[in-house]
């Protein structure tokens, strides 16, 4: 399909093109309020165009794939008449590193097998007073990209999502508990019982609600919680903020701005992650990248276009949908040394942070992450799930409490890295213990 | 196409089978600063499935080939005898439809060329660029489709629609030194390409808010009376109240049940609220939901007394209660789930002026930067606020964030003026991972005895 496509638009577009064609198959079962409530399937198949005509670049997109190839390409030509002028130059045929994408026993797996597990799930969660929800999604998808260039490559992949949602309500006080396992390949009974552990945990120590302490005071962030902190990060290491000049991180490659502790990597070839990819959406080989070495900003991430604008090289992070053009994306990101595993305190909350800690709050869940200016690194959130921590111990839920401060002061000065590095979704982060943090009743 | 969608449902082995087909042709363009990022033409087909067999659940498929239609409506059977349900799902009674519905498309965007509609956005982006040079960036969109909706289901519902939608946007980011502001212009209708003709005024207007926006001190953290202008009181009835109305969180968990009881008292007499799916000439707006139930206006605060909730079919059957045409789906990949349309708090009296003239200190939160609700807690974002004092409107302030709970925030609302109107925006609602759902919010003027006003984050650099 994407091989007639580009012949036709070689010979339309004289600065080349490059496509993308993926179809995508998921199986899916909901438990809704502790009762399997629907299956499904999706089949999906499109394909997304980007020539070069003229020295301007315009893209198209479509999911009528049955329809006459002419019209996508008339569509993307239509687009790069409007373009801006680019010297875009799509990446010659290069060899792709080895990465396993697809697993067969998540293909494998049948109907019956994938309410089972959902099943053995409700019942591990289930108690008095509480509703869960559950939902398991199977994916498997194919993908081509090929380019007028002669670069091309295909893989297969596969991908499992299963998320555990416990709900409580007592009166007007609403809690939410929930956890996802999220991979390439199928969960065993290990990580299946390691998300009713955690669901456990969060909800033991939640159900007494106590007082939130007041003032600029040490937090523990678990692995969820860190989001608020990471997004200003990853937003200031991307190659299209940079371009943008909005960036705080713009200037300062090669310097020290967070502790000599912080790294933090970009890794698609993890074995098992779903993000991982032999190639990117642009045919450029994946490789591990290093965004930040021991507090030392090293480099940001680019696609095509934006390492074409900004005069440097991809750094193979193109993501594209059906719609709309390539964008800089992360893969697989990964903090700290990435490579511990559980340790001394790994399976309580905090990993381990928590005994250094004389008063202040374990943060789990923040409300309205994302909101206003991000990339700045100021922050003001009130907290979803949050504990108190007083002498090294949680003594119970806050709920009327509200968190603030700057990422990028608080990544100066660490207080230490849980030993209970995770995945949560396609980011591996341990707890991290940050000094200073300003906590505000309500 | 109806014929041949009725030919694939007659050979569903199941009880209940509902097949919608759509087309959407769309167009996206995009500026950042001076520099259009992209103009580009997408088309989107698809099919979806939803069956439901005696016993069974929910089977549902949704497919981008045609050809696989009929495949697609077996396999949704499958699904659904594969799921055993007791006791077993059923739906609220409708009676069957057969519409052609062609809205007005007002100036079919189809017809017009994408480079008439990045001339028209590079003139608005242009609007927000020439009010002052402290504007060093903008980001400018404009986003118009056209799609085309079969719908039929066995119980002898057949619609036809074409749907027309249209949305532009402009934020301008104001810079000096190390502050930065923005300002935000953002239009939403289910209308076509003479609807956003002449919109250069509110472009105008984001952007030298925005510079104004850097002169204006940060509002001082602390509680206050809080006069929400009518874009900011709509967000929050949506957000913070809406979503807790839509059934499917409380038909079959007991103890939300409980909590959202009707007759349960939530605000003081003068609050109204509800939800109208067939306003004329809105965004939420539409004759049929996507079960095939009419749209219609439901209350769902009268005189501060809950009274109603939104449903699907499956919701409204389980509650004994009436369907109200609230099942929505953002697309073929979808299956409908409960959802707003055109969410507002009603009329109450006087203007404005009534509501700040007793306030000695308080702040008057305008517009919506963004806003999130997690359970019973809300955090909104204001794009801008002013001072109250002594009765009249002060001097401009920034970083309004109002936080609070639901409950408490509601029951202090104490005065409702009668300058209702509808806030044409884009954006979109999202639930359930489907997002951006069109919808509109409306609202008058609102007070709020006294809500918690965020404002003063730490400066910090990197």
């Amino acid at each position: 399909m994407i091989e007639r496509l580009l012949e036709r638009a070689s010979r339309r577009a004289d600065g080349g093109a490059d496509a993308l064609w993926r179809q995508v198959e998921r199986t899916s079962v909901a438990f809704e309020w502790g009762r399997l409530k629907a299956a499904g399937v999706s089949e999906e198949a499109g394909v997304n165009l980007r020539v070069r005509h003229r020295g301007r670049v315009g893209v198209a997109g479509t999911t009528a794939v049955d329809a006459s190839p002419d019209d996508v390409l008339t569509r993307a030509l239509a687009s790069a008449e409007l373009g801006e002028e680019l010297a875009l130059a799509f990446p010659a045929p290069a060899s792709a590193p080895p990465v396993a994408t697809f697993f067969q026993p998540v293909a494998d797996a049948s109907l019956d097998r994938l309410m089972a597990m959902g099943r053995s799930l409700l019942e591990q969660l289930e108690r008095e007073g509480c509703r869960v929800n559950v939902t398991i999604e199977r994916e498997i998808a194919e993908t081509r990209v090929a380019n007028s260039a002669g670069a091309t490559g295909a893989y297969r992949s596969t991908a499992i999502g299963v998320s555990a949602e416990l709900w409580r309500i007592a009166g007007d006080d609403v809690l939410a508990i929930g956890d996802v396992f999220e991979a390439a390949d199928l969960p065993g009974d290990d990580a299946l019982g390691a998300l009713v552990q955690s669901v456990n945990l969060r909800l033991e120590h939640a159900l007494r609600v106590v007082a939130p302490p007041d003032g600029a005071l040490p937090v523990v962030f678990t692995p969820a919680g860190l989001s608020a902190l990471l997004l200003p990060v990853t937003q200031a290491l991307s190659g299209k903020a940079v371009l943008q000049g909005i960036s705080p991180l713009a200037a300062r490659v090669g310097e020290l701005v967070f502790d000599s502790r912080f790294s933090l990597t970009d890794d698609p070839l993890r074995v098992g992650r779903a993000a991982s990819r032999p190639l990117d959406d642009e045919c450029v080989p994946s490789g591990t990248t290093c965004l930040v070495q021991r507090g030392v900003v090293e480099r940001f991430i680019y696609d095509l276009e934006t390492a074409a604008r900004a005069r440097t090289q991809s750094t193979g992070h193109g993501q594209r949908t059906i719609f709309g053009k390539p964008v800089p994306g992360y893969t697989n990101i990964v903090l700290g040394e990435g490579g511990r595993e559980k340790g001394e305190g790994g399976d309580a909350l905090g990993g381990g942070l928590l005994r250094d800690v004389r008063d202040g709050l374990l943060v789990d869940e923040l409300i309205g992450v994302g909101q206003g200016n991000v990339i700045g690194g100021a922050f003001s959130h009130p907290v979803a799930l949050a504990y108190r921590v007083e002498r090294g111990a949680i003594s119970g839920r806050v709920k009327d409490a509200a968190i603030a401060g700057n990422a990028y002061d608080l990544w100066k000065r660490v207080g230490g890295f849980g030993a209970d590095a995770r995945w949560t979704g396609a980011r591996y982060t341990p707890s991290v213990l940050l000094d200073g943090v300003s906590v505000a009743r309500r | 196409m109806i014929d041949r969608l009725t030919a694939a449902l007659a050979r569903s082995r199941a009880d209940y089978t509902e097949i919608r087909v759509e087309r959407t042709w769309s167009t996206a363009v995009t500026f950042r600063g001076r520099r259009l990022e992209s103009a580009a033409a997408s088309e989107d087909q698809g099919g979806f499935v939803r069956a439901l067999s005696p016993g069974g659940g929910w089977g549902v498929a949704s497919f981008t080939s045609l050809d696989r239609l009929e495949a697609m409506v077996a396999r949704a059977v499958e699904l659904s005898r594969a799921v055993r349900v007791t006791p077993p799902i059923r739906l609220a009674d409708v009676a069957p439809h057969r519409a052609d519905a062609i809205l007005d498309l007002d100036g079919d965007v189809r017809g017009v060329p994408i480079a008439e509609k990045k001339r028209l956005l590079e003139a608005y982006n242009g609007e927000l660029l020439a009010v002052s040079d402290r504007v060093v960036d903008t980001v400018a969109s404009y986003r118009d489709e056209v799609s085309e909706y079969w719908y039929i289901n066995s119980d002898g519902t057949a619609l036809h629609e074409l749907r027309p939608e249209v949305t532009l946007s402009g934020t301008a980011v104001a810079r000096r030194d190390g502050t930065i502001e923005k300002g935000l212009e953002s239009i939403g209708l289910r209308r076509g390409w003479n609807s956003v003709q002449d919109k250069a005024a509110g472009f105008r207007e984001a952007a030298e808010r925005a510079v104004q926006l850097l002169d204006a001190p940060m509002v001082t953290g602390g509680a206050y009376p809080v006069i929400l202008d009518p874009e900011l009181a709509g967000v929050f009835i949506h957000e913070a109240f809406g979503h807790l109305s839509e059934a499917d969180f409380v038909y079959e968990n007991p103890q939300a049940r409980e909590m959202m009881t009707l007759g349960r008292r939530f605000g003081r007499p003068a609050l109204n609220v509800g939800d109208n799916g067939a306003a004329p000439g809105l965004r939420g707006t539409l004759p049929f939901d996507d079960e095939g139930t009419p749209t219609q206006n439901t209350p769902l605060i009268k005189d501060g007394i809950l009274v109603g909730r939104l449903h699907s079919r499956e919701t409204a059957a389980t509650m004994g209660e009436r369907a109200t045409g609230n099942a929505r789906a953002i697309s073929f990949r979808h299956p409908p789930i409960v959802r707003m349309t055109n969410t507002y708090i009603a009329n109450g009296r006087g203007s404005f002026e009534d509501l700040i003239r007793d306030v000695k200190l308080g702040v008057y939160a305008c517009g919506a930067f963004g806003g999130q609700t997690l359970l019973e807690n809300f955090s909104f974002t204001a794009a801008y606020g002013r001072m109250i004092r002594d009765g009249h409107l002060a001097e401009l302030v920034k970083d309004v964030v109002l936080a609070g709970n639901l409950f408490q925030t509601l029951d202090r609302i104490d005065h409702i003026a009668g300058d209702f109107r509808w806030n044409q925006m884009g954006g979109g609602c999202g639930k359930g991972g489907q997002a951006p759902l069109p919808v509109t919010e409306g609202a008058p003027h609102v007070r709020i005895e006294e809500a918690l006003v965020g404002g003063d984050v730490p400066a910090g650099s990197a």
